[in-house]
């Protein structure tokens, strides 16, 4: 990557993360930038994050020993780590999801699912214009719209659990109560 | 094991796990595993429910 691109993507995180910041107060119910959980919930989390960094680690062992060997990937080098981290992630929330830890004491859900929603519909709509414009290659390997084909693969698979996991809820809440 | 004393205390005082949850500060989820024996509490949670419930640890948590 160029000087210029370099600068225009670390411009990006930044802008990305007030936009976070904003997103998490209006979202939470109270206002707060941090998520609370309750004491069971850390601990089923702390669980979460220990398996999701053995599968980082794992990722990018595995990754180092397939380059070493001299196997070519499809897709550029950065893409190839920043994909370690969206296992990382779709790890981390499915797992939290399946314990139910997922969702803190001050979220609010149905603001959270619109802008999950929301953050989907946007990294589709980049990716089928990477698609139909022809720009989602860079040097014969997939680039940076991949990114977005990712986000969209992780959003799509969290939301899909949330969906089977509230209706195994509300078959089984009748025999709870 | 089941924490049926705890559920017949909650019950008795007409509340919903959800609605204990919220008084003690947890999420429904985690009052429901208590319940369920799936989880051990903290002894500052076991107390913020027996102040709720208005009953002791004893009432609540102690195994004969």
């Amino acid at each position: 990557m160029d000087m210029g691109r370099s600068m225009g993507v670390a411009i990006g995180v930044m802008m990305g993360l007030v936009i976070c910041v904003c997103v998490f107060k209006a979202v939470n119910t109270n206002k707060k930038i941090k998520t609370e959980y309750d004491e069971r919930q850390l601990l089923v989390r702390g669980k979460g994050y220990t398996i999701a960094f053995y599968t980082v680690i794992v990722y990018e062992a595995l990754m180092m020993i397939l380059t070493m060997s001299g196997i070519e990937f499809p897709v550029q080098d950065y893409i190839l780590h920043v994909a370690g981290i969206f296992v990382g992630c779709t790890v981390l929330g499915a797992f939290c999801i399946w314990n139910d830890v997922y969702w803190g004491l001050n979220n609010d859900r149905k603001k959270y699912i619109w802008v999950i929603m929301g953050a989907l519909a946007l990294n589709l709509m980049l990716a089928a214009g990477a698609i139909l414009n022809g720009s989602l290659m860079e040097d014969g390997k997939l680039g940076m719209p991949m990114l977005n084909i990712m986000v969209v693969i992780m959003l799509f698979i969290i939301m899909c659990e949330m969906l089977i996991k509230h209706v195994m809820d509300n078959n089984g809440k009748s025999e709870e109560e | 094991m089941k924490n049926l004393k705890l559920k017949s205390a909650r019950a008795a005082k007409d509340l919903s796990q959800d609605e204990l949850a919220k008084i003690c500060g947890v999420s429904r989820q985690t009052m429901s595993a208590i319940e369920k024996g799936d989880y051990n509490p903290t002894i500052n949670l076991c107390i913020s429910i027996c102040r709720a419930l208005d009953k002791t640890l004893d009432d609540l948590f102690w195994e004969e």
